[in-house]
């Protein structure tokens, strides 16, 4: 009945000098071998994670405060130059460098760039145009659920609308073009419902793990802060993204006590910790969640002391999919950095992402509510129905 | 008015004082307060008169809640009634729009050019489409459709129709809206009333023959319960803990015994060593969680961890009046209430250990009686409502039927 106390809060009182950040070891200077003794046959490097971590090596907060003022102003001038033919790749491409953005949202924003530059005349004709751009985003990068889950939502939403009595084609050529728009709005609005439904869940007093930097989680931590809040968080360190050290940096500036812990320490601190929070790539029809590569190993290890486990996800992640186990995934490679040269004969596990089960998740934050996670097949049936 | 206003208020001094005992009665008495406040309440003749009723019924409730934030059926009965107007004042807007669209129909047979009577920007279905999504939770269907800046459903200015006959429509909808909404309440109460039948006519396929029970102090849907199976024919034993410290199973086995069932009384930590001789654990809940956790009297997650570890079912009876929207933050602490230290120990005995008025600060004995029990819905095998029997991940579906996500916060 009574939670453990929060000595950490009596400790920062007690000791004011302030926290000295230990110089991180240097490592040993890569050799210069590292062209060479390469791993054969490097798979196609997921790009999804390849612009995350783009995002990660320019992302700080105040650059994300610009980039989402950027993205609010009503995007006018990306009127298509002329010559070139249109490519919704391109387009794409350019929304998802906006690290502010989802890249639900980015998808979408290329779809309608895709109905603003059709010509067609009827509802029919804009179907077929917007599946085949919705086809090959998707098939441009296999890996990106958020992609997939993103453009099938649009494609949905477009049938539904053109089987409503429209008086006319224009009318609803603008409205779904509106509703694309604002769905921008929609993905930020739907952090901030997320952030506020996890409010009650954040005591005073209590110790929050989190892995991997998921810009809804931090929303969640932002928002706990603000309210004043007295909580601490430790961050796994996330390799081989170095997102726990992003993550504790911005952390540090909102004033909130962050430890780091390497990932394998995460079964040692769990006993002091009162709940996990995640983000999530992906949630899928069984209620389970694709989030980086280690969430997995601390969801088995929470569920095991029997701490709750929280995903914060925006509903527009759930997608149709169905993984047995882990290999039933898509597989999304990225390159791992040991620091030394690796010989040509040791093998390298380079998945970039694991898939939960939903037995080892306490509850879902999303924007359509608190879920547990057998609500969300039901959400899927009645959407795909 | 004024006559409302004081029932209003002496409704919440009862609530304040825990005059009222038992959910069910709560319930019942909450759910007639409001049908008072509706009844009474003037409608103004104008088109949201659906909003305020919710406002008025809004405003009552939260008052009655903050009485007694413990008793969550109060809370869920408000919720109820509020589900029923929006439901109601749906209904009537489709049927309306749908009149009204036949109107219009007939309207433009006989202008050929269409000037000056325009249709509606859009048919009667997409009306009716948008006003039931305002009524479903949100879902990922709704999610592109944008939310909807009114809570009732939107009166589209359909300048088709005849002014004189649109207003005679709105006056028989207005007294119509009224109407429905106090059936609809009378309705839930005679459900409230009859939870304890619904819940006992499936006891006969739980029970079966030569079976043992535990259950953990008294409920009269678990009375009810095992009566209906011992009337058809079933012959079972029952193990009743007491269910310290009120000592209410002892109230429950005499009844029992009245009703001819075999009973045999246990202590409270008696349970783990019995519980490997007993076939089912039924329990009454207080309250269920919206993510089928239970609230139940203090000893029931003992009882449930004992089932977990020897593999018993662990079946919970509760009304639909105790099913909460809400989902547990810190139940043990918020959803529990500390009673008096006396059920626990006698003062006379311990005068010097908790006598306060020494002035030398807090003695150092404390005393701990809380009412309430938070069960995970891990360790629940099986709910059975007044609806049928369910598992505790299905909980979300029954509290999506009954409540909408309007109402949640008050």
């Amino acid at each position: 009945m009574w939670r453990r106390s929060a000595s950490f809060i009596l400790d920062k009182h007690q000791n004011n000098k302030p926290m000295s950040l230990t110089p991180s070891i240097d490592s040993p200077p890569p050799l210069s071998a590292s062209v060479a003794d390469e791993n054969p046959s490097p798979n196609h490097i997921s790009a999804y994670y390849q612009t995350r971590a783009a995002h990660h090596e320019i992302v700080t907060s105040d650059w994300l405060e610009q980039a989402q003022a950027a993205v609010r102003r009503y995007p006018d001038q990306d009127s298509p130059v002329s010559e070139k033919p249109f490519s919704v790749i391109e387009e794409f491409n350019k929304w998802r460098q906006q690290p502010a953005l989802a890249e639900a949202v980015a998808a979408i924003r290329a779809l309608a760039a895709v109905i603003r530059a059709s010509d067609g005349n009827t509802m029919m004709e804009l179907e077929i145009e917007l599946k085949k751009a919705s086809d090959t985003l998707k098939a441009w990068d296999t890996t990106s659920i958020s992609l997939t889950a993103g453009c099938d939502l649009f494609m949905r939403y477009v049938t539904r609308t053109s089987a409503l009595e429209f008086e006319d084609f224009n009318s609803a050529k603008s409205r779904v073009l509106g509703r694309a728009e604002k769905f921008g709005e929609i993905s930020n609005k739907a952090r901030t419902i997320i952030a506020m439904l996890s409010q009650d869940f954040i005591f005073d007093g209590c110790t929050i793990l989190v892995h991997g930097f998921s810009r809804v989680v931090f929303e969640v931590l932002k928002t706990a802060a603000q309210n004043k809040k007295l909580f601490r968080v430790l961050c796994t360190e996330g390799r081989p993204d170095k997102t726990g050290l992003l993550l504790a940096k911005e952390l540090a500036k909102l004033d909130v006590p962050v430890k780091l812990l390497i990932d394998s320490a995460v079964a040692y601190c769990m006993d002091e910790v009162d709940m996990v929070f995640v983000g999530a790539d992906g949630v899928v029809e069984s209620g389970g969640v694709i989030n980086m590569m280690g969430t997995y190993q601390i969801a088995i290890v929470a569920h095991s002391m029997n701490k709750p486990v929280y995903v914060a996800a925006e509903s527009y992640k759930f997608a149709r999919l169905y993984p047995l186990d882990q290999k039933d995934l898509e597989p999304a490679l990225r390159p791992i950095d040991f620091g030394v040269a690796v010989p040509l004969k040791v093998e390298v596990e380079r998945s970039a992402r694991d898939y939960t089960p939903p037995q080892f998740l306490t509850l879902l934050f999303t924007d359509l509510g608190i879920l547990t996670p057998s609500v969300v097949s039901d959400e899927l049936i009645q959407l795909y129905s | 008015m004024p006559d409302v206003q004081s029932m209003v208020l002496e409704f919440v001094n009862k609530l304040r004082k825990r005059k009222i005992e038992g959910s069910q009665a709560t319930a019942r008495c909450t759910v007639e307060l409001l049908r008072s406040v509706i009844s009474h309440h003037r409608v103004p003749h104008h088109a949201n008169q659906a909003s305020a009723l919710i406002d008025a019924v809004k405003a009552v409730g939260a008052q009655l809640v903050a009485a007694n934030p413990v008793e969550l059926a109060v809370g869920n009965v408000v919720r109820r009634v509020l589900h029923i107007i929006r439901e109601e004042d749906l209904s009537l807007a489709t049927a309306a729009v749908a009149g009204l669209d036949l109107l219009d129909a007939s309207d433009d047979d006989e202008d050929v050019n269409g000037k000056g009577i325009g249709y509606p920007a859009m048919s009667a279905a997409v009306v009716a489409a948008a006003a039931r999504s305002t009524l479903r939770p949100p879902s990922l269907q709704t999610l592109l459709e944008g939310t909807p800046e009114s809570a009732t459903v939107p009166y589209t200015s359909s300048s088709g129709a005849d002014s004189e006959s649109k207003t005679a429509d709105k006056s028989s909808i207005t007294r119509k809206l009224k109407h429905d909404v106090i059936e609809g309440v009378n309705q839930l109460i005679h459900e409230i009333a009859g939870c304890h039948e619904q819940i006992a006519e499936q006891a006969i396929e739980h029970i079966h023959q030569n079976e043992v029970i535990l259950t953990l102090g008294s409920s009269r849907t678990v009375l009810e319960f095992l009566c209906a199976a011992k009337e058809k024919k079933r012959s079972f034993r029952v193990f009743v803990a007491e269910g310290a410290p009120r000592y209410q199973g002892h109230l429950l086995a005499k009844d029992l015994v009245a009703r001819g069932l075999q009973t045999t009384v246990i202590t409270d930590s008696a349970v783990f060593a019995m519980i490997s001789r007993v076939n089912m654990v039924i329990i009454g809940a207080h309250a269920v969680m919206a993510n089928g956790g239970v609230i139940g009297p203090v000893g029931v997650n003992m009882a449930a961890l004992a089932a977990k570890k020897h593999a018993v079912p662990f079946v919970v009876l509760a009304g639909s009046h105790k099913l909460c929207p809400l989902y547990p933050h810190n139940p043990e602490v918020l959803l529990n209430e500390l009673r008096s230290p006396s059920e626990l120990l006698d003062f006379g005995e311990f005068s010097d250990c908790l006598d306060f008025g020494s002035g030398s600060g807090s003695p150092l004995l404390q005393v701990v009686n809380p009412t309430f029990d938070y069960v995970p819905p891990s360790l629940v095998s099986l709910f059975i409502t007044d609806t049928g029997g369910h598992i505790p991940s299905y909980m979300y579906r029954l509290i999506a039927d009954y409540y909408s996500a309007d109402d949640l916060v008050m």
